[in-house]
């Protein structure tokens, strides 16, 4: 009857890797396996006792399949689970740890904009925004989904090396009293306090205060 | 303190040290879910997500959820690790000044009770009375992200 005999080593490392919740299910290979090995995946609710298979991750061959879709609903958490298939062997099914998007997921640095005077910088932060199944879907702030997002920024001065730390939690900031024609560089970061999340510092935006024109 | 959170529950309004609570039970979180083979029950969420709960019954939930964990959940939680054990306790310690808090604001009639927080707690309760002691408290604390992610 074509009865799987499921002696396949199973995947390894079965997890979630989320970032901005874009949520995509990874995995490695079974141990000791080439190429040929095919996966199953399916997931859950968690709470609710269906396991539902996801159709275009039937008999794939890459090691991840994307879930955002599937897990999109931040206020729920989430099992997913993946299987091998090879030479009409198989293996057992590897679910992952509970998955909770909102405090799971990974965010990127905020996009930063920077414009200068004679003797001040003003900066624009920009949150990222949610995963979003289709560019025409409206679009979700990160800052929506955390109302108690922060951001750290850091600002350089290129010529003394000096560095000062801010902490805000609105959009824009002006740092005054800089020294014309000199060069800045601004960096941002975002905190999260609860749940506790923070990103990377983004790269850093440099650029120039005004010459002073009466010297 | 420091890193208290003020959380606004209609007319009450109590403080409480939300981020060391996340950061005590995101520490243990991965090896309490591993404990709770059950993944076709919740506690806090069958039949509906605390997020159907309406603002104005948010305290009576908060305060009675409150009570639960401390009566129900954290003292049926003891493991063989005993840095799981210690987490668990700096919760419970947070939970319970929590509810004295609440009591406070509980006694100054500012935390009322209507028919849904009722039939809420009412189904909380029978969840939990679905499973024995244990495997219920563990999946309840497995669960304190869901309270912690809806009180926010």
């Amino acid at each position: 009857s074509g009865e799987l005999y499921c002696s396949l080593p199973n995947p390894r490392n079965v997890h979630f890797e989320s970032v901005n919740m874009k949520n995509v299910l990874r995995w490695l290979p079974p141990e000791g396996t080439g190429a040929g090995v095919f996966y199953r995946v399916k997931y859950s609710v968690y709470g609710v006792g269906k396991w539902i298979r996801k159709p275009e991750c039937k008999y794939i061959n890459r090691t991840w399949c994307d879930l955002s879709s599937e897990t999109s609903d931040y206020e729920e958490q989430y099992y997913a689970s993946v299987k091998a298939f090879l030479n009409g062997m198989c293996s057992d099914w590897i679910e992952t740890t509970r998955f909770n998007p909102l405090t799971d997921t990974t965010i990127d640095p905020p996009m930063v904009s920077v414009s200068s005077t004679e003797k001040s910088i003003s900066i624009i932060l920009t949150a990222p925004e949610k995963w979003k199944r289709s560019p025409e879907e409206e679009s979700v702030s990160l800052l929506q989904v955390y109302p108690g997002l922060q951001y750290n920024v850091s600002v350089l001065n290129k010529k003394t090396k000096k560095r000062w730390f801010f902490s805000i939690s609105n959009t824009t900031m002006v740092v005054p009293w800089l020294e014309p024609g000199t060069a800045y560089c601004v960096s941002a970061q975002i905190r999260v306090t609860t749940p506790l999340l923070h990103s990377q510092f983004s790269k850093e935006y440099c650029i120039s205060t005004l010459k002073d024109k009466t010297a | 303190t420091a890193g208290n959170n003020i959380l606004q529950l209609g007319p009450c309004r109590v403080s409480m040290s939300m981020a060391e609570i996340r950061s005590g039970f995101n520490s243990i979180k991965a090896n309490i879910q591993a404990r709770d083979p059950i993944k076709s029950l919740s506690i806090l969420s069958y039949p509906h997500s605390l997020h159907k709960v309406k603002p104005s019954e948010r305290c009576c939930i908060t305060h009675h959820l409150c009570s639960f964990y401390v009566a129900k959940v954290f003292r049926h939680c003891r493991t063989e690790d005993s840095y799981v054990n210690r987490k668990i306790s700096s919760i419970a310690n947070s939970f319970l000044s929590l509810r004295r808090n609440l009591q406070h604001c509980h006694e100054q009639n500012k935390c009322m009770c209507g028919q849904e927080s009722t039939e809420k707690l009412k189904q909380i309760t029978v969840n939990y009375e679905g499973l024995n002691v244990t495997s219920a408290a563990i999946k309840s604390l497995g669960e304190l992200g869901i309270l912690l992610d809806w009180m926010e």
